[in-house]
């Protein structure tokens, strides 16, 4: 019993520690803490968000083989995330600025949790596809990805804004209601057909896509440019 | 008639010709389209038929958060059949939908739509300015290979991040070998062979987008470091042989002593009383009478002495047999008709030829000789004994030739026409083996003596048997009793015994020629004897005469 409970101890604590962008970040600078420089926040974020899209990227493509072998997809559907204005271009995003830049990716960020989630619950219900098992898995990864993404976005704020870079009511500010995704991606009846899924994955691919980008923009025009 | 059916036909073909190669133009088909930098994007298409009239072809767009369709802005920039999009017209992360309308003068075609999201067609160019170095840090060579990014990225605002592969190649093998380089523009490769060639090609990718084309091979060969290196080499390998040789000698002047050291021989299977080594060249006579030795000898019944002079008549019939001479071991041929005894005795050993030729005068003395040397003979044959014209000389008389073997010193005095009483054993030894097979053993022999001479001359033998151990006659009588001596040599070869009358069992009287009438036909034995004389079954031929101690 010992065994087992010191086993279990252990797995605790390396559960806890693998947590990717959940380091501490010491309030006030003790000694003994270690406070990341906001480069090395910078970067664990830049490289969650990395892999939040290359998690998204492959979910689409299972998806869309598994299903819709003709890749040419013509479906004109909107994302729900449609009315966020984000820049679409490289010069655009510069135009932007810090402040805009990190209230879009946090916007974003923000308006996927709940889809995820609900994208996760319905592929683990529905028992008709076979390889549902595996990628409900990634669904529920990428929710918790994109949920602990947006903490670490906050944090960089949060850093910026201590060291003046940024400006102190980004993140408060009210955001456009967004349509509830229920709406765009689940019909009424509560079903959920796999071109729903579809939509979502694609949608989302496009949107952790973004965020990746401008999370770049964002450190190198904050930080010098040596490290870009 | 026929005129105008003939332009009518002609006017009908052109009218064919020309419908079938003008059309309106086949369908375009769009092949895709390229970002390099995620800034700008190019589209191609393939045109269709296009109809044998000239066509156009146009792109139209839509596009996502815009309204209307939109026209190409660049059909030249990017070559033919091609439409580019400059920054301006280029937005990430929204949808394009694109078609290509192909136009003449009789209709157009448009494709198959083609939706595209410009985030999805990055591929970026190759590296550029590709550099090959070796470096020699330590004595360790190592190539460093360097390279620039496409000039058309923009990596400083963080736009697009770039990340390397490189693959290396030998200038043999044909396998290559890849390596990620990450966001570096450098990479050191450190696995390499002097002397060896090395060629390098290098590419990139924006994100998570396509790769690029390998960049051009780059070749540079590794200088060979082990110049100054060589000559301790070649010592040490000089070394390491010449060891190697004085040690095969040393092992190959010693191989006796080794094989001695590490091979013992094996003991071999003994048997006692046997000499194998004898056995090795082969079964001999001596091998096997080792071997057999634990057997009872036997003797062959041949081994007898038989060295015997014949007896012999005279017979007209009687023809000179020649009588092998043989040793001791050897025996045959006998004339069965009779015996000669020949004074004239031929040995074939030619130790002594009588000849006939020779003077009578030495006739004893040669046959003393003769005598003498049998004596010496032991056990020689005296077979070879040949019958001589003697036999035929029977008109000379009944004489019966003897090889007296034993010389006496009356024997001697024969020359003298001095009838001598032969004291020594003068006896004709008739050897009938037939009837003694059985009884007599192998040694013995049956010796008839002679008992007295009858008035004609004739041999008058004992009946008794003699029988002698060993082949020699035992039996030797200094008496006379019983022998008869030689009277007389006549002639060559002819000696006149004298007469003797003894007391004898038998007597035979002489026939009615001087001859010897020996009915040697039947295998008799002592018995048989004619009256005129000796006659000896001679199945051996041999009367013995040669006293046993004389020549023992």
């Amino acid at each position: 019993m010992d065994r087992n409970l010191f086993a279990v101890l252990i797995l605790v604590y390396l559960e806890l520690s693998m947590r990717a962008g959940t380091s501490p970040v010491c309030p006030s600078g003790q000694a003994g803490c270690h406070v990341p420089s906001l480069a090395d926040l910078f970067n664990r974020v830049i490289q969650q968000s990395s892999r939040v899209h290359a998690i998204s990227s492959d979910l689409h493509s299972e998806f869309e083989q598994y299903f819709f072998p003709s890749k040419n997809f013509l479906g004109k559907g909107k994302c729900h995330t449609y009315g966020i204005m984000t820049p679409a271009d490289k010069e655009n995003a510069q135009r932007l600025g810090r402040d805009q830049l990190t209230e879009v990716i946090l916007r974003l960020l923000g308006a996927w949790e709940d889809p995820l989630s609900q994208l996760y619950h319905s592929m683990s219900q529905d028992q008709n596809q076979d390889f549902n098992h595996y990628s409900s898995n990634k669904a529920l990864e990428i929710s918790d990805m994109v949920h602990e993404l947006r903490d670490g976005v906050t944090k960089v704020a949060e850093k910026m804004k201590l060291l003046g870079v940024l400006g102190n009511y980004v993140g408060y500010t009210i955001p456009e209601t967004l349509p509830p995704s229920s709406a765009f991606y689940f019909n009424k009846k509560g079903e959920v057909t796999s071109m729903d899924h579809l939509v979502l994955l694609y949608c989302f691919r496009r949107d952790s896509n973004k965020v990746k980008n401008y999370l770049r923009i964002l450190k190198c025009t904050t930080l010098p440019v040596l490290d870009c | 008639m026929r005129r105008d059916l003939r332009l009518a036909l002609l006017l009908l073909l052109s009218a064919a010709l020309e419908s079938n190669s003008m059309s309106p133009p086949g369908k375009p088909v769009l092949l895709g389209c390229r970002s390099p930098e995620k800034e700008t994007f190019t589209c191609w298409w393939e045109p269709g038929p296009d109809g044998g009239l000239p066509t156009t072809h146009r792109l139209y767009y839509e596009r996502e958060r815009l309204e209307g369709i939109h026209e190409c802005p660049d059909y030249q920039s990017a070559g033919k059949n091609s439409c580019f999009f400059d920054k301006n017209h280029t937005s990430i992360w929204v949808d394009y939908f694109l078609t290509v309308v192909a136009f003449n003068d009789l209709g157009n075609a448009t494709s198959d739509p083609l939706k595209m999201d410009v985030m999805e067609i990055v591929k970026p160019d190759p590296p550029e300015n590709v550099t090959l170095l070796v470096k020699d840090i330590e004595d360790s060579p190592h190539l460093h290979v360097g390279w620039q990014r496409p000039q058309n990225t923009d990596t400083e605002s963080g736009w697009v991040t770039i990340k390397y592969k490189l693959r290396v190649k030998q200038e043999n093998n044909k396998k290559w070998k890849e390596y990620m380089s990450g966001t570096q523009t450098h990479f050191s490769l450190y696995s390499v062979s002097p002397g060896v060639e090395y060629s390098v090609q290098v590419r990139c990718r924006l994100d998570h987008g396509f790769w690029s084309e390998w960049s051009n091979t780059s070749h540079v060969k590794i200088p060979d470091y082990l110049q100054d290196k060589r000559p301790f080499g070649i010592l040490v390998s000089t070394l390491c042989v010449i060891t190697f040789i004085a040690t095969m000698c040393i092992l190959v002047m010693k191989r006796k002593y080794l094989k001695k050291c590490f091979l013992p021989p094996v003991p071999g299977p003994k048997i006692t009383g046997v000499d194998f080594t004898l056995l090795k060249s082969g079964p001999t006579e001596d091998a096997i009478n080792s071997l057999n030795q634990n057997f009872p000898l036997m003797v062959a019944w041949k081994d007898q002495m038989e060295d015997y002079l014949i007896v012999t008549e005279n017979d007209i019939g009687l023809e000179p047999h020649p009588f092998i001479s043989q040793k001791r071991k050897n025996r045959s041929m006998f004339s069965s008709s009779g015996f000669c005894f020949h004074s004239e005795i031929q040995s074939q050993d030619s130790r002594l030829s009588l000849n006939e030729q020779e003077k009578a005068g030495k006739r004893n003395h040669e046959i003393q000789q003769f005598v003498k040397s049998n004596k010496s003979l032991s056990g020689t044959s005296l077979s070879n004994i040949e019958q001589t014209q003697q036999c035929s000389h029977k008109q000379q008389g009944t004489i019966i030739n003897f090889g007296i073997t034993e010389a006496t010193q009356q024997s001697r005095s024969h020359h003298d026409n001095t009838v001598k009483p032969l004291t020594d054993s003068g006896y004709v030894d008739i050897r009938r083996h037939e009837e003694n097979t059985e009884e007599v053993d192998v040694k013995t022999l049956q010796y008839s003596r002679v008992k007295e001479m009858n008035s004609d001359n004739t041999l008058i033998l004992e009946k008794e048997n003699v029988s002698r151990p060993g082949y020699m006659d035992v039996q030797r009588q200094e008496n006379t009793e019983g022998y008869s001596r030689v009277k007389e040599v006549e002639g060559d070869s002819m000696i006149i015994v004298q007469k003797q009358i003894l007391s004898s069992d038998t007597y035979y009287k002489e026939t009615g020629n001087n001859s010897i009438d020996c009915d040697l036909q039947m295998p008799r034995g002592l018995t048989g004897f004619s009256k005129v004389g000796v006659c000896a079954e001679l199945d051996s031929g041999y009367v013995d005469t040669i006293p046993v101690t004389h020549l023992m």
